[in-house]
């Protein structure tokens, strides 16, 4: 890059202080700093939990099948014995890695439809069109039947709940470039001979990260819950993947004698999917209050 | 069949089986009647018989008839090409059963026929995913001359209006509606939950313990096309684990045949059960050439539980003695699929016979090649060869024991144990209710 | 109008024209030899050349989508592999039970859903706010098949209050369909209650903030006036917005649901056929529900025009 207004040290400073402004504004938000307590404990659970909680989440102990919680198994065990705490906590590596993945690649491919779409007027309707054709099939059907295709792994969870949710943040990255080429400066940018490739990184991209970052967050937490739900219609991560809808599926015939293999990940997945919606709450009413976001 | 497995007649009053085993002569029952109220006669026996030979799954077993004969009505006669001892004992297959359709129906392709039988309950209603009617057929005509009801066969009275299948595949929902009295009987209890209906005096709960539950090894697939490799595996497998796994009523039992049975051959195979040998599997394994980053592939299904199980058992058995694995979850569809073909690149599956250890070696057979995907093994070839010739049953017993020996030796299957089923019924509504390994809803009364 | 209705229909043709594209490509990736699982255990290779002739599974794939699209066209959705009838008998049988679910679950949904979030909006940033907000979050956070176990076990197993599964249809009385659909309906409508008492309560702030609000409360009139006629009225359009995409929500709810509740119903059905790769089957399931939904969509832009004339579409 030889661009001089990209050089990090003219820009830096500016970003600094008012990513600096946001965060304390972002922090006085309720809902935001609720958000973040919730998300940042699942993180550290995720990240720290393996290291410290050492039991192998896939041994059996068959002499130790359906124990219910105690000072050796915080979480209990299942019907093969297996310590619930090391797959919970497996498992919350797993629905954070595969909400995140979602969320990205859902955001590299959105925006890229979005910027093509509003940007380049010629392809604009088909390309909508072919988004308003995958926005009609249900985001969960549309990951079965992809899923079903790629085979059940993790990676074709990822992709199969990716495509699913393009749609959606293409559609917002979209109205953003529709508004910001139209703008006088942008159009003067223009004029004056600036790349395409210049306009979009300069002006429709800085434009759109605040309402694509609000969705993408909601995409975080619908992510979580579709993974979930798709293990628990068997066409998820294989076992013995632990998984959280997975560890759901195997304990749901037991959930009366043994309830604790449902429970410990069911409010896994409920807490996971309410800290991202908090973060999104939050996220939304500072960056763009008159945002209508709603996954 | 009946109560102990053995075939019996039950359309036909008798059958006179010729002294060299290849003309099987029937004499048909008068008087039967079709659903449709049509008089069953052997020309409607006989366009079954094709229709069989012609479109079943299994009609390799029909690929020795010379030629099918109806001389007058109630006469319908097999001639085969060479001597099958067990011939009639291969019609009484539950698997691809030998039904007798009207005549008309012989053009139907598979799956396409109207359901029109000859039996006490004709099909009411049926919607996939919610429920099956059969309702009591009022122009059935029982087989007077018949011994009392006895399995299959026998004279069956029909004493209540209609019974009613409710497909619930959560087997919450499905002790909620017996308890509730929703549901009169219900199948398939996982053993862990059957405690939540053995404290009530009115239901009962029965163990029906009719299948085997196996490990399938693929010979066709590396690196267990390699007799030592497969040697290995079972050397490793402990079935203790496996039957403390598994949420079915389970019993330890080395033998292909349920014991008891007619085949059952006492303790003569035993050595090749429950190893429990971790050391040396991993010996084996490294004769075999094994090498670690080759990961042997589990296939199995969560449509069946203890097939998951088993094999999710049967992985960290492995990974003690140094042999690693993925499992792959697919689809029972895909599975049973995979298993019959040899695609998919399985090395071990996991699934249950319920008929053939209670049938007999002649249903085994099909089992026994087309699921390992066994070729060139002239051993069991002669072995299977002198049972079908052998008219004595002794003979047949000597050369059941070298299948079994054959099979097992090699580790094309691995046995895993005896399972069962559970089924709970309400004692105060079905009082005479006696269970066997199907549900039979005929010399019952309802209160 | 006439002219409206024409022309958001023209507008609908390549979109659906994508959607039957889409949903016949899709299928094309499913592992696995529908002829060879079609033909059942065991099958002779003749046998299982004979199914795929008949199905013409060995033709060219651009020949398979042409006459997949001219069947379409003619109404013709294919035929199932595994249930012996076809895909349009083989939904129509199953659509009762969705239909019967979806309307009992948005009759719950709507109004429950858009009075949480008028209370909600009326009651700005008291107690009574935060605690219904938190409710709805907890509706659109909770996994639905973790409820509808939990729910199982309490209302069915333990109180035996209501029916673990199964449907009964209309035809059989009012009382034991409602009944059986309560608890499914109500497990489903959680997520859209919340969500839509989310939007209902922020399109409601947006509108209660404008001026013609604070004159009609200047010039006397009764709060509940306010709120309904002048506030609600107004954030009609906001609401209905979100229609489509709720119904889009209940749809792929409903495959969850009528799993655990044993509901025979086109979302089970697709599952099954997902898991069986019936090919036609999901092709034609698929294609409905994107069909639905974006006549759904016309049914909601439409709608626009007589709640607000505004609103013009050229």
């Amino acid at each position: 890059m030889t661009d001089a207004a990209l050089d990090p040290a003219t820009v830096a400073p500016s970003a600094l202080q008012r990513g600096a402004a946001l965060a304390r504004r972002l922090f006085r938000h309720l809902s935001f700093r609720i958000g973040f307590v919730i998300v940042a404990l699942l993180v550290m659970v995720a990240v720290v939990g393996p290291l410290l909680h050492t039991a192998d989440p896939t041994a059996m102990q068959m002499r130790f099948r359906f124990r219910p919680p105690s000072a050796r198994f915080w979480m209990g065990t299942d019907a093969l014995g297996r310590d619930i705490l090391s797959r919970f906590v497996h498992g919350a590596r797993l629905s954070l890695v595969i909400g995140l993945w979602v969320a990205i690649l859902s955001g590299i491919a959105g925006t890229i439809f979005g910027v093509l779409s509003g940007y380049v007027r010629a392809i604009d309707s088909l390309v909508m069109r072919i988004m308003d054709a995958l926005l009609a099939f249900p985001p969960i059907l549309l990951a079965i039947g992809i899923n079903a295709a790629l085979g059940p792994q993790v990676h074709s969870v990822i992709i199969a709940l990716s495509v699913s949710y393009i749609p959606r943040t293409a559609r917002i990255v979209r109205a953003s470039a529709l508004v910001v080429r139209e703008l006088d400066y942008v159009q003067a940018a223009r004029i004056s001979g600036a790349s395409g490739l210049r306009i979009v990184l300069r002006h429709i991209l800085p434009n759109s990260v605040g309402p694509l970052l609000v969705q993408l967050t909601f995409v975080f937490a619908y992510a979580i819950l579709a993974e979930a739900a798709l293990s628990f219609l068997g066409i998820g991560p294989p076992p013995p993947t632990p998984s959280w809808g997975n560890i759901i599926a195997e304990g749901r015939d037991y959930s009366v004698e043994a309830w604790w293999i449902m429970l410990f990940p069911g409010l896994g997945i409920s807490l996971a999917a309410l800290g991202m919606n908090l973060l999104g709450d939050g996220l939304r009413d500072v960056l763009d209050p008159r945002l209508k976001i709603e996954g | 069949m009946d109560g102990s497995y053995a075939a019996k007649p039950m359309l036909a009053s008798k059958v006179d089986v010729a002294n060299d085993g290849k003309t099987f002569t029937f004499a048909l029952r008068h008087g039967v009647k079709f659903h449709n109220g049509k008089e069953m006669t052997s020309a409607d026996v006989q366009a079954s018989f094709e229709r069989y030979r012609r479109i079943s799954p299994n009609a390799a077993v029909l690929a020795d008839v010379e030629s099918f004969e109806a001389p007058d009505p109630f006469t319908f006669i097999i001639h085969l090409k060479k001597t099958n001892a067990v011939f009639l004992d291969v019609l009484k297959s539950p698997v691809y059963p030998f039904v007798i359709l009207p005549a008309e129906q012989k053009d139907k392709p598979a799956r396409e026929v109207e359901i029109i039988g000859t039996g006490p309950f004709k099909l009411g209603e049926w919607r996939k995913d919610s429920h099956l009617i059969i309702e009591k057929f009022d122009g059935y005509v029982a087989d007077e001359g018949g011994k009392p009801a006895d399995g299959l066969v026998g004279r069956k009275t029909v004493n209540v209006s209609s019974v009613r299948y409710r497909f619930m595949p959560e087997a919450n929902a499905r002790i909620a509606a017996l308890q509730t009295g929703e549901a009169d009987i219900i199948s398939n209890v996982p053993r862990d939950l059957a405690g939540r209906i053995e404290g009530r005096p009115d239901l009962q709960v029965n163990r029906i313990l009719a299948c085997q539950q196996y490990f399938i090894v693929n010979t066709q697939q590396p690196p267990t096309d390699s007799v030592q490799m497969r040697q290995a595996i079972r050397a490793a497998v402990g079935v203790d684990d496996m039957i403390g796994a598994i949420s079915r009523p389970a019993k330890r039992s080395h033998s292909m045949t349920i014991p008891g049975g007619e085949y059952y051959g006492g303790d003569i195979n035993n050595g090749f059960y429950d190893q429990k040998n971790p050391k040396l599997a991993g010996e084996l394994a490294k004769q075999a050439g094994y090498k670690p980053d080759h990961k042997l592939k589990l296939m199995t299904t969560a449509t069946y539980p203890e097939f998951r199980d088993a094999i999710l058992v049967l992985s960290e058995q492995l990974k003690e003695a140094g042999i690693a694995s993925d499992v792959q979850m697919v689809d029972w569809a895909t599975n049973a699929s995979n298993m019959q073909t040899g695609n998919g690149g399985w090395n071990i599956s996991s699934t249950s016979f319920c008929s053939n250890p209670n049938l007999g070696p002649q249903q085994w057979k099909f089992m026994v090649y087309n699921f390992p995907h066994v070729k060139n093994d002239a051993e069991l070839d002669a072995a299977y060869d002198k049972f079908y010739t052998s008219l004595a049953l002794d003979d047949r017993k000597t050369a059941w024991r070298v299948i079994e020996k054959r099979v097992l030796e090699q580790a094309y299957m691995i046995k895993i144990a005896d399972i069962g089923v559970i089924q709970a019924l309400n004692r105060k509504r079905l009082p005479d209710f006696r269970d066997f390994y199907i549900n039979r809803f005929w010399n019952i009364s309802l209160k | 109008m006439l002219r409206l209705v024409a022309v958001r229909l023209t507008h609908a043709v390549p979109v659906l024209l994508i959607i039957a594209v889409l949903a016949f490509l899709l299928m094309q990736l499913l592992p696995g030899d529908p002829a060879v699982l079609m033909a059942g255990d065991g099958a002779s290779a003749e046998a299982i050349q004979q199914i795929r002739e008949r199905l013409q599974l060995d033709r060219p794939l651009w020949e398979q989508l042409v006459s997949w699209v001219t069947h379409l066209l003619s109404g013709d959705l294919g035929t199932s592999l595994t249930l012996n009838q076809t895909v349009v008998s083989a939904v129509a049988e199953r659509l009762p039970v969705s239909l019967s679910l979806a309307v009992v679950s948005i009759a719950i949904t709507v109004p429950v859903g858009i009075l949480l979030g008028v209370i909600a909006a009326a009651a700005r940033d008291s107690w009574i706010d935060v605690a219904v907000m938190a409710i709805a979050l907890l509706g659109v956070s909770v996994p639905s098949f973790w409820i509808a176990i939990l729910s199982v076990i309490l209302f069915s197993v333990t109180l035996g209050w209501l029916p673990s599964a199964g449907y009964v249809p209309l035809s059989d009385g009012f009382l034991p369909w409602l009944l059986a659909l309560l608890q499914p309906a109500i497990v489903l409508a959680l997520f859209q209650v919340g969500f839509l008492a989310r939007m209902t309560r922020s399109a409601m702030l947006d509108v209660l903030d404008q001026d013609f609000i604070r004159t009609a409360r200047a010039k006397g009139a009764p709060e509940s006036r306010v709120l309904w006629k002048h506030g609600f009225r107004n954030t009609l359009i906001a609401v209905l917005t979100v229609v489509g995409y709720i119904f889009s929500l209940l749809i792929g709810g409903s495959v969850i649901v009528e799993q655990v509740f044993a509901l025979p119903g086109v979302g089970r059905l697709v599952v099954q056929a997902v898991l069986a790769r019936d090919y036609p089957l999901v092709q034609g399931t698929l294609l409905l529900f994107g069909f639905i939904f974006v006549l759904i969509n016309i049914a909601t832009d439409i709608l626009y025009v007589v709640v607000d004339p505004r609103v013009r579409y050229d």
